[in-house]
Parts: C-alpha cells; sequence; structure tokens
C-alpha cells in the first residue's frame, strides 16, 4: 500500500530490488552456498533427476516412432488433409441419406432460408402416393408460405386450430388429412381401372373422393347391373366409409337372395377397401363359374 | 562434489530440453498442414479441395440442424439407413416402355426407449402413363418386447405393409407410455402411502389403497391400444377389490357401477382428475 502512493519511487525501488535479486542469483551459481548439502541429499536429487531424465528420453522416444509411422506413407501432411476430408464427406453422405429416409416416416422437409419446408408422403397398403409440401416460414405469427396441398383439404381450418399453438400437431393432422383423400382416391382410380366391366358407366366422384356412387353387378357374365351404391365418407381422416347405401334395382325385387346379397355387399363396403371389395366378387363370380362347369 | 554439481545440472539441462522436444506439437507434418489451412483461409484461395473442405463443414452443422428438426418433430431418430437398388430385367416379352427396379431399404434407429430395424424393399414400375411405387415386403424388429400390444401392432404394420402407418403409431403410442409412467409416477410420489405400482411405473397398473382400510383396493388398468386403423387409444378400467363384508353392506351397489362410473368420470374430467379424484375419495381425511 506505501508503494502504490509512491509510484515513481514504487518503479524506482522495484528496479533495485529486482537488480539485488538478480545479483544474489548469479552470486549463488558462482559460490558454493555457505551451507554445504549434505552428501546423501545430493545423491537423492541425482537419483531423482536420472529417473525424470529416463522417463522423458522414453516418452520423447515414443513420439519420434509415432512420428515415423506416419512420415512413413508418401506425403504426411495431405493423407492427413484427405482422411479428414474423407471422413467429413463420408459423414455428410450419411446424413443426407438418413434425410431422404425420412419420407418414410410421412413427414420429411428442409429448412430454406425463411424457415422450413416440410414434406407430407402418403402411401395407401403398401402403395406409395403422392407426396406435398408446405413452405413455413418462422416468424410471429408462424405462417404458410406455400403449399401443394389442394384446395378441398380443409388447409386453414387445421391450421387455425394448430398451426399456432403446435406446429406437430399441426402437421400431423395435415398428414392424417392427406392420407386418407390419397388412400380414397387410390381405391376410386383402382375401381375405375381394374374393374370398369363390373360398372355400368364410370364412376361418380367429387374432388375430395369421399361421395362416390356407382351402378354395378356381381357376375361377370349378367348383362344387367342390379346394384346402384352410394358410399359417403363422412370422418376426412378415413379411408372406409361412414355411410353405405346399396339399393336393388333389378326386376326379381320378389327373390329374398337378392336382399341378403344387397345386404352382404353393404357390409363389405363398410368393412373394405373399394377395390377389394371388387376383387373378392371377381373371386366369387370364377368360383360360381367353375361350379356351373363341374 | 564438483563432478556431483555437474551431474546435476547436465542432468537439469538435458530434462529441460526434453520437455521442449514433448512439447512440441505432435507432428512437423501436422503442423504444415494446419499452417497452411489457415493460410488458405486467409488468402481466400480458390483451391477447390480446400473450399469444399471447409464449405463441408459448415454443411454438416447445416445437416446436423435438419436432422435435429425432423428428429424432434416426428418423434424419430433414424440413425442409419442405405439402399440398394437392382434392375429386374424381365424374361417376358421385353417390353422396353416398361422399366422394373427393385429397392432395397436398411434402416434403423429409435423412438425414445423403443428401438427398431427394419428392411424393406420397394419394387418401382415404369411404363408409359406413370410411375408406381409398391413397398411388396417389410420385417420389422423391434426391441424391448415387453410391450405386448406392439407385438401385434407390427404384425399388422408388417402384413400390410403399411411403413408410414408404422411410424406414426409408434411415435404416439410411445408419447402415451411416457405420458402414463409420468403420470404413474406423480401420483405415487403425491400419494405415496395410498398409491402402488406393483409392476413398476413403465407398466399398466396401478393400485390405491385406503391407508386406514387396506382390505379395499381400487385397481387402474390402464392398457394404451393400437387400432385397426392405426390410431393409439389409449383405454382405462377400474377394478375393485374390498372384503366380503363391505360387499354385503353396499346397499347402493357402488361398488359394482363403480367400473361404469369411472368410464363416465373419465369422459368428464380427463384422464389425471379422475384418478386424483379417485385417490383423494381413498384417502378421506388424511392430511397430505
Amino acid at each position: 500500500m506505501e508503494w502504490a502512493n509512491d509510484k515513481s519511487k514504487g518503479g524506482v525501488l522495484a528496479h533495485l530490488e529486482r537488480l539485488e535479486t538478480q545479483m544474489s542469483r548469479s552470486c549463488k551459481n558462482l559460490e558454493d552456498p555457505p551451507r554445504e548439502t549434505a552428501e546423501s541429499d545430493l545423491g537423492t536429487k541425482i537419483r531423482k533427476l536420472r529417473c525424470l531424465r529416463d522417463k522423458l528420453r522414453a516418452e520423447v522416444k515414443q513420439r519420434q516412432a509415432r512420428i515415423k509411422a506416419s512420415t512413413a506413407n508418401a506425403e504426411p501432411d495431405q493423407t492427413l488433409e484427405i482422411s479428414e476430408q474423407e471422413a467429413v464427406g463420408g459423414k455428410e453422405e450419411n446424413m443426407k441419406a438418413i434425410l431422404q429416409a425420412y419420407r418414410f416416416t410421412g413427414l420429411s422437409g428442409k429448412r430454406t432460408s425463411r424457415g422450413v419446408c416440410v414434406c407430407i408422403s402418403t402411401a395407401f397398403e403398401g402403395n406409395l402416393l403422392d407426396s406435398y409440401f408446405v413452405d413455413l416460414v418462422i416468424q410471429k405469427p408462424l405462417r404458410i408460405h406455400h403449399h401443394s396441398v389442394p384446395v378441398f383439404i380443409p388447409l386453414e381450418e387445421i391450421s387455425a386450430k394448430y398451426l399456432q399453438t403446435n406446429i406437430q400437431h399441426f402437421l400431423f393432422c395435415l398428414c392424417e388429412y392427406l392420407n386418407a383423400y390419397a388412400g380414397r382416391k387410390y381405391q376410386a382410380d383402382q375401381l375405375q381401372r381394374d374393374f370398369a366391366a363390373f360398372l355400368a358407366g364410370p364412376l361418380q366422384r367429387n374432388s375430395l373422393c369421399n361421395l362416390l356412387s356407382f351402378t354395378y353387378k356381381v357376375e361377370p357374365q349378367s348383362r344387367s347391373f342390379p346394384f346402384c351404391a352410394r358410399l359417403l365418407y363422412k370422418d376426412l381422416t378415413t379411408t372406409l366409409p361412414t355411410d353405405v347405401t346399396i339399393t336393388y334395382q333389378g326386376t326379381d325385387a320378389s327373390s329374398t337372395s337378392w336382399e341378403e346379397q344387397r345386404a352382404s355387399h353393404e357390409n363389405l363396403f363398410f368393412t373394405k377397401p373399394l377395390h377389394q371389395v371388387f376383387t373378392s366378387f371377381a373371386r366369387n363370380g370364377e368360383r360360381l363359374d367353375m361350379s356351373l362347369v363341374s | 562434489m564438483d563432478a556431483r554439481r555437474a551431474e546435476v545440472r547436465a542432468l537439469e539441462a538435458e530434462i529441460a530440453a526434453l520437455r521442449r522436444a514433448c512439447e512440441e506439437p505432435r507432428a512437423p507434418g501436422e503442423d504444415t498442414s494446419r499452417a497452411r489451412k489457415s493460410l488458405q483461409e486467409v488468402h481466400q484461395s480458390d483451391s477447390g479441395e480446400w473450399a469444399a473442405s471447409k464449405d463441408l463443414r459448415g454443411h454438416l452443422g447445416h445437416l446436423e440442424s435438419e436432422l435435429l428438426f425432423l428428429s424432434t418433430l416426428t418423434g424419430i431418430n433414424i440413425i442409419n439407413y442405405s439402399m440398394k437398388t437392382e434392375v429386374l430385367t424381365s424374361t417376358e416379352n421385353t417390353e422396353k416402355s416398361i422399366k422394373k427396379v427393385l429397392q432395397r431399404h436398411r434402416l434403423s434407429g429409435n423412438c425414445h426407449m423403443i428401438t427398431f430395424q427394419l428392411e424393406f424393399q420397394i419394387l418401382e414400375i415404369q411404363n408409359k402413363e406413370s410411375l408406381s411405387s409398391v413397398i411388396t415386403d417389410l420385417n420389422i424388429i423391434m426391441e424391448p418386447t415387453e410391450y405386448s400390444e406392439l407385438s401385434e401392432f407390427v404384425s399388422r404394420a408388417e402384413d400390410r405393409r403399411d411403413l408410414l402407418m408404422f411410424f406414426r403409431s409408434l411415435h404416439f403410442f410411445v408419447e402415451w407410455c411416457e405420458y402414463r409412467k409420468c403420470t404413474f409416477e406423480h401420483f405415487k410420489e403425491k400419494y405415496s402411502e395410498a398409491v402402488r405400482l406393483p409392476e413398476g411405473a413403465a407398466s399398466s397398473c396401478m393400485v390405491v389403497q385406503s391407508p386406514r382400510q387396506p382390505g379395499f383396493e381400487l385397481v387402474i388398468i390402464w392398457r394404451i391400444q393400437i387400432d385397426d386403423e392405426g390410431k393409439v387409444l389409449p383405454k382405462l378400467d377400474l377394478l375393485t377389490k374390498v372384503p366380503q363384508q363391505a360387499l354385503e353392506l353396499d346397499k347402493n351397489r357402488v361398488l359394482e357401477t363403480a367400473p361404469l362410473g369411472f368410464r363416465a368420470l373419465l369422459g368428464v374430467l380427463g384422464i389425471e382428475a379422475t384418478l386424483e379424484s379417485l385417490i383423494k375419495s381413498l384417502c378421506v381425511g388424511e392430511n397430505h
């Protein structure tokens, strides 16, 4: 504290002190210290120093061996660079692949300058169908920059409910709607494509594919189309109808077998995908033919 | 004396030199490469390799954040993925307009405590009008196998080859399991005397006992089911265990109707509030 006040003197004092220490050190080096260290003390010191020196020698040898090993290759620094790049590159490939693999979970995406672009994949019974994207801008409030969701999917409704509070819920909900739509569309397309022979005229449907109407027959040989079907899918998150109405418009109204058939058809349409119902009609038709032959 | 002192000085000097040798950077090669790198960065060299290497590291961070986003969003953490493709040559009259490709995929990862390994095949058929992609085979291995509700679900997913539904339902199933575990643990902590978890917090069973009347027990069974469409739903049931005496005294048949009442209560109050009110009703008069 005293020195702090005495700045100039402190500076000079300190300098003098340093000189003093230097002097005493050099004196120590030149002279034998007044008190002679005992022989045994010196002996121990030498032993300790030898031990330390041997340890360090061994360590340096190890390092040299390592250096030799790495320099055994043509150009040591280049190999180091390349292997690092390879390691980084390999990791990048793996990560890119995993990012691609996320489409199998239903949701994948990538970051954009604005936020994130999420891709929703759809499938129905193992058939991979269309994917849709939603480009989100990360701002307050969160908003959709643009998207490829069809207009008849209630996107506004879903985003009003969930987008601001829970992105995950919003995307899962949208995923549900889109997958259900894709599934219904697939069923209708398959029916139209593979079982046109069973239908009188084209299948009538709306864009959402949740209201279907068609006239059909079950016997391939038959010339008339006795059944009229109306399928309504009130729940837009399902791929099976909620309302099924089958009417028999054939001429043979008296027979009870028609009523039985009609009822069983209704049940089939409730429980099986559309095109599979017709697959079973076709199979039954075949069986019927076989029984006629045998 | 001098000889010994000289030896001490010599040893000290050698040790100092050896110490310096140890402190040097690992390999002179590495040192120069590091220097070169920093030099490159400083001079912004156009050397393709170097630019790529620098970009690569920044790019990796970008990819990592994308992966983190997706794993948080889907609840699914994919750790490994690989794919092999095989172009199928049909032995039938080769229609040049039809191209068939078989993809073999391998995917592994985890969803919280459940790990999965998937192997599936996708057949891609490209003809004039369209491209169709169909999953032709799906094999799922999951661990742990204690969740009995899951094994049935997994078989169903495999049969239907419904990969998307598998992941979606798995995520919700695991979330429900975690919620159930948290809820059970919460009640065990809050009402430690009354609540018992005989099979642990991760199980489907919680037993509520009146501390004063140990003969009375309410057993809450909370199962998490995955229905045919892949929807994950909790299903709670109440079982009552009472001494014969109490049954005889129960003129209003409260105990008989308890399970139904429980279901009704669930609909009105929700799971947590229902369980809480149930526990409280048995612990009437206790101070918590």
